[in-house]
Order: structure tokens, then sequence, then C-alpha cells
């Protein structure tokens, strides 16, 4: 195997919550003490992402994925780990050491109203990154780009001189495509891209990235929570729970054959359209604080294989003889 | 009779430079323990179809002609009064965000004893009763604590599961939910919808759940209405609907999820967007967008045809039927 596009390797991210030193200071039974609390959003993630795939990050509200993205980009420094781009560390470097990469990689954002700027015209919004990146670059060579782009994720030329709040979400998540690919990006983090759009404009937007991974080889880190976008548009899939990766798979082996509990009570939890009776697997209450981690495996509390061992001991990932990479020890020792 | 029949309902919008019609001519009609599926994107006008039955749609909102009877009585013309009695008792409402229909100052319990307060003379202590069997009811973990806790204490699944308490304190014959589960995660939504249906089959309620989800529709309704642009494009039962969509925009919207593909494969997709209330196309709402529009299309919104037991606003589908008719009269 080729040596992967992007890699990260041990990436935490706490925030802290306890604010300034004097805040942290409480004055109990006669002595000063310091709290200090966290939400600990990532807790050692390992990925790799190959050259060409959509690896796919799926789970839920608080699973640390969307951190995940924001940290690959550098929008959020790790609190612990490194982040790799093309074999060269990018997390520790600054300033005009890391232009290159930020032009290398881009994003797509959630919300399509809050991520084009009011005030700008299309034709600004999408001049922006190519005048910052190529500030060499003639204006018929940035109005060629900009036009070669818009042809191709499908917005009329003349849009160029309109305001973001003229369009509706889909054609706003078009500009914001268009808005990553004019620096012709290597590596795309979509940060659920389709989310906040109708289910006709879902497909439209999907295609149009489907599309762009072909016709210019692209790379996507895909975070969502929609497992159905997952097992269309994924080569793999990395399922994240309470900031840490549960499995990994490539996606119709996942979909086929989930190992990890939490996988299989997420799968079996899409409503399907065939079956009229539908029988999910129930877990146990819900998604607890990533304040305060639970030890051992931080599933847990919910699942209904836990034993002794996992309270304790966090589960490693291991590979399993179909291809899944599983960090459980139900499948590890067979239980399961 | 039906418990709720819905006939000819138009709401409008006065606003500057005339009125914008958000609803045009919806009839549908919910039986005793029934639940109906309301499907469409948004803008199609599903939300004001829910509110508008209880007259909750605010100014400069109206409605505008039509009939709203529940067991054979008037809601549209009822007086606000009269109206009061129906609302929260008979006729309930789950909406989509907790956060915002649960008042943030009050504890549950104080929230639960009002309600029942406004419509039943019971002493405090006999309503707390009541409202202990709705949380048991809706298997909230130590539902006697929840009395005394207040919203932001719970989590997003646990405050859903406090508004269906609401939503049943005072044995309702209908309940209306709009998107309960949209601002929810999966799992969670798989176990809200699952307490949903069960209670509404267990205590008899009829249901009237509004959704963008085509997957939580199947699982749950047993009939469905598709709108689109303000009108009911499609109505039916929803396994004969799902499997065999008959009007052109339901055969996208179904044919659009990613699941319909094959992996890796171009989705289909309807292409434009619905239009916005200001510029409704002319006849049928959908024929800019549609692949079998005609010139006929543009100019009038097709009659009702029947197609098994579907009934369908279409011109296309129409057609077909008269030709299979001709064809089967030649043969005989």
């Amino acid at each position: 195997m080729t040596s992967p596009l992007v890699s990260i390797r041990g990436l935490e991210k706490r925030f802290d919550l306890s604010g300034s030193l004097l805040e942290q200071i409480t004055f109990k039974g006669g002595r000063l003490r310091r709290r200090q609390e966290a939400v600990h959003a990532i807790n050692g993630v390992d990925l790799d992402v190959q050259k060409g795939e959509a690896l796919c990050v799926v789970g839920e509200s608080g699973c640390g994925k969307s951190t995940v993205a924001r940290t690959v980009m550098g929008l959020l420094s790790p609190s612990a780990g490194e982040i790799h781009f093309g074999g060269q560390r990018i997390d520790n470097l600054e300033g005009k050491a890391a232009l290159p990469y930020r032009r290398r990689m881009q994003m797509i954002f959630q919300n399509p109203y809050a991520s084009l700027n009011p005030r700008m015209t299309i034709q600004q919004t999408l001049e922006e990154p190519i005048r910052f990146h190529h500030p060499d670059w003639s204006a018929t060579q940035v109005r060629d780009k900009i036009h070669e782009v818009m042809h191709s994720v499908g917005i009329d030329l003349d849009w160029g001189s309109r305001f973001g709040h003229e369009f509706s979400g889909g054609q706003r998540q078009r500009i914001a495509i268009a808005r990553a690919l004019v620096v012709d990006p290597e590596f795309i983090v979509a940060d659920e891209p389709i989310s906040a759009l109708d289910v006709s404009i879902q497909a439209q937007v999907l295609n149009l990235l489907m599309d762009a991974q072909e016709s210019r080889g692209l790379t996507y880190l895909f975070i969502t929570h929609d497992l159905a976008v997952v097992e269309h548009f994924g080569t793999r899939v990395a399922v994240m729970y309470l900031g840490r990766v549960c499995e990994l798979a490539d996606t119709k082996t996942l979909f086929a054959r989930p190992r990890h509990p939490y996988t299989q009570a997420l799968l079996s939890a899409i409503p399907k359209l065939e079956d009229d009776r539908p029988n999910h697997i129930r877990l146990n209450g819900e998604v607890p604080t990533p304040v305060n981690l639970p030890s051992g495996c931080v599933f847990h509390g919910r699942c209904p294989y836990a034993n002794e061992r996992c309270r304790r001991e966090v589960p490693a990932m291991i590979a399993t003889d179909s291809g899944t990479q599983v960090a459980c020890h139900a499948v590890e020792e067979g239980r399961l | 009779m039906a418990l709720l029949e819905v006939k000819d309902l138009d709401v409008r919008f006065a606003v500057r430079g005339g009125d914008l019609t958000a609803l045009r001519g919806i009839s549908f009609s919910l039986d005793s323990g029934e639940r109906l599926g309301l499907v469409g994107e948004s803008g199609a006008g599903k939300s004001v179809a829910a509110f508008s039955i209880l007259n909750l749609i605010a100014r400069p909102g109206y409605i505008a002609g039509g009939q709203i009877l529940y067991r054979g009585r008037d809601l549209a013309s009822m007086s606000e009064r009269e109206l009061r009695k129906i609302r929260g008792n008979r006729i309930a409402m789950i909406f989509q965000d907790p956060m915002m229909t649960l008042n943030p100052v009050l504890t549950i319990g104080t929230q639960m004893v009002e309600a029942i307060e406004a419509h039943r003379k019971t002493g405090k202590k006999e309503a707390r009763a009541i409202a202990l069997d709705r949380l048991q009811k809706v298997q909230i973990p130590s539902p006697g604590k929840r009395l005394d806790q207040y919203p932001h204490e719970l989590s997003g699944g646990m405050r859903q599961r406090v508004i269906i308490a609401i939503a049943l304190l005072l044995e309702p014959e209908i309940i209306i939910a709009d998107e309960p589960t949209t601002a929810l995660d999966v799992t969670i939504q798989a176990e809200i919808m699952d307490l949903l249906l069960n209670l509404c089959e267990q205590e008899n309620v009829a249901l009237m759940l509004i959704t963008h989800d085509l997957g939580v529709v199947s699982q749950v309704t047993q009939r469905m209405l598709v709108m689109y642009s303000g009108r009911i494009i499609e109505q039916g039962p929803t396994r004969e609907i799902i499997n065999d969509a008959q009007h052109p925009y339901t055969q996208g919207l179904i044919n659009a999820l990613p699941q319909m593909g094959e992996p890796g494969q171009r989705l289909f997709q309807i292409p434009g967007s619905m239009p916005s209330l200001k510029n409704v196309p002319t006849g049928c709402p959908f024929h800019p967008r549609c692949n079998f529009a005609t010139e006929q299309c543009t100019r009038r919104m097709p009659e009702y045809v029947r197609s098994g037991n579907v009934d369908v606003a279409c011109y296309e589908v129409a057609n077909l039927i008269e030709q299979e008719k001709r064809m089967q009269e030649a043969e005989s």
C-alpha cells in the first residue's frame, strides 16, 4: 500500500472549561483547591486517509467528528498527537510554512447560510482564495479559473455579481464547493455538507461531490451522521464514539458485517423504506458527558456485552479476519 | 365518519403586495387510531397544514377558506374559547425542538400540572399523580425525580419524552407531531419513534406525523400525504406509495435517497428546487422540474385521479390510466 495522503496519529483535543486560574481556585475545608475541567472531545484517534478515497467519519452529536475535521484542517490545534500531510508533519507549522498545505486542503462547512460572507458577491467570494494563494496570477488567469470552476459545479456565470443571501441552500452549498475547488486542492474536508439541505437537493450536492472527486482526483474526509449517505459515498468508514474510533472498515464490509456493538446499534437504527416493523437494537441510557469520561471502554455503560474487563481496560484497535479494525474486548475475546 | 376531516383548506399569508397562498385546496381525513404521515421538503406547507388544524397560524397567516371538521364540528370557524377546550385536550401537539416548547424557568412537574389544571378540575395532588403516570408511560428513567427538575437538566431525548408525556396528559384522541425527532440523533430518534408508535397503538390515539424523512414515514404510518408547494400531490396507503409512487415528484424524492442508488454511482436527482410562495408556477407547481411535463401541465392544476388506492394529481398518470382503460376496452 502506498503511503497515505493524510495521516492522523494519536490525536487528542481537550477544551478547557475551567477558565482562568482565579476561577479555578476554590476555598473549601480551610484549604485552597484548584479544580480543572475539560471537555475531552478527541481521545486518541489514529486515522489514515488514502489518496483518492472518501473516508467517512460517522457518529452521533458530541462524538468528536467535527473536532477531528477542524483539527486536521488546522482550525484547531491538537492537545496532543500529530497530523501528517503527504509525509510532512503539518500540525506544528505556522504562518508562511503552513501556506502551501492550506492551499492543498480545503474545507466545506455544514451550514451554507453561515459559511458565505454576506457582504461579498459570489465573484469576490470565489476570487479571494485564488488571490490569496496565487498573488502572481493575472486578472485573466483568475477569471478563467473561476469560470472553469463555476461551470463544473453548475453555477451560472451571471451569479457572480449577486450576493449569498439571494440563493437557496443548495445553490449556496454549490458556491461553497466552488470556493473550495478554485485553488485546486487535493484534499477536501467536508463537515456535514448536506445535512442542512432537503432530500432532493442532497442528491444534487452529493452527485456534485462525486463528480468532482472523479474529475479532479480528490480525496475526501467526509464527516456525517447520516449512514445512508456513508453507504453510498464512502470508500471506508470510521465510526466514532465519545472521541474514539471504535470501528474502521471498508464501507461494504462495515454495512454487511458490523462488529462493534455500537456500530450494530447505529446501523439498526436507520429508518429504512422496506420494513414497516423495525427491530432496533436498544441501547441503555444516553451518551455520557465527555467531561468525565467513563473508565475503560467509553461505550461500556450502554453496551449489552460489557463485562468487568470493559469497565477497567481501554480496548485497543485490533484487525479481524474480515479486514475490519475494531476496538472491542468482546470481539477480541470471541464473545461477539 | 372520520375523526378529523379537512376539506378544501386554503391558508394565506397577507403580505405587502398581496396574499401569498401557503396551502391551496388541501383535503384529507384522519380516522380514529390511524397514523398518517405528511411528507414534503421545506416550504411545501406541511407545518402550516399542521398548525392550521388547531388554528395556531400566527398573523399575517389566516385561514382563507375550507373546513376543518373534528367530530363534525368546524375548528376553522370556532371561537377561540371553544377551540381552547379542544386544543391540548382532545388534540395535542408535539413540536420539533423540545427546548423551545418547554418553559426553561418552570420545573417539569409545574408545567405538567399547569396543563392538567387548564382543562380539568383536579387538585394539585391528583394532577401530580397523573403527571407521574404519564412520565412512567414514556419510560423516562426515575420519573419521580424528573417532576422537580428543570428542562435544562435533561438530555434532548429525555426532553422529547417529557413532551410526549405532556401530549398524553389529557388522553387526547389525536396527536399532531411536527418533526418530533429531527433534532435528535439516529439511535435516540429510533427509540422515540418506537415509543410514540407503541403509545399511539396502546392508547388508540390517532397520529399525524409531519416529517421530511421517508424512512420514518414508512416505518410508522399507515397512510401518507405528499405535499409540494402548498398542495397535496399524492395520498394513499404508505406501503403502496413507497413501493410504487405515482407522482413524478414522489418518485424523484424516493429515488434521490442514497439508499436507492448503487453505491458509488450518481444518485437520481430532481433538477432545480421548490419554488418560493412568491412565484409559484402556473398549472402544476412541479412542472418546471418534471421530466414528463407537457403544455397541459403549465395551464391548469391537474385533478386527482385514482390509481390503485392512491389519489394522484398528475396529468401524466391520468393519461396512463386512460390509455390502460382504452386498451382493456379494445381487448374485450
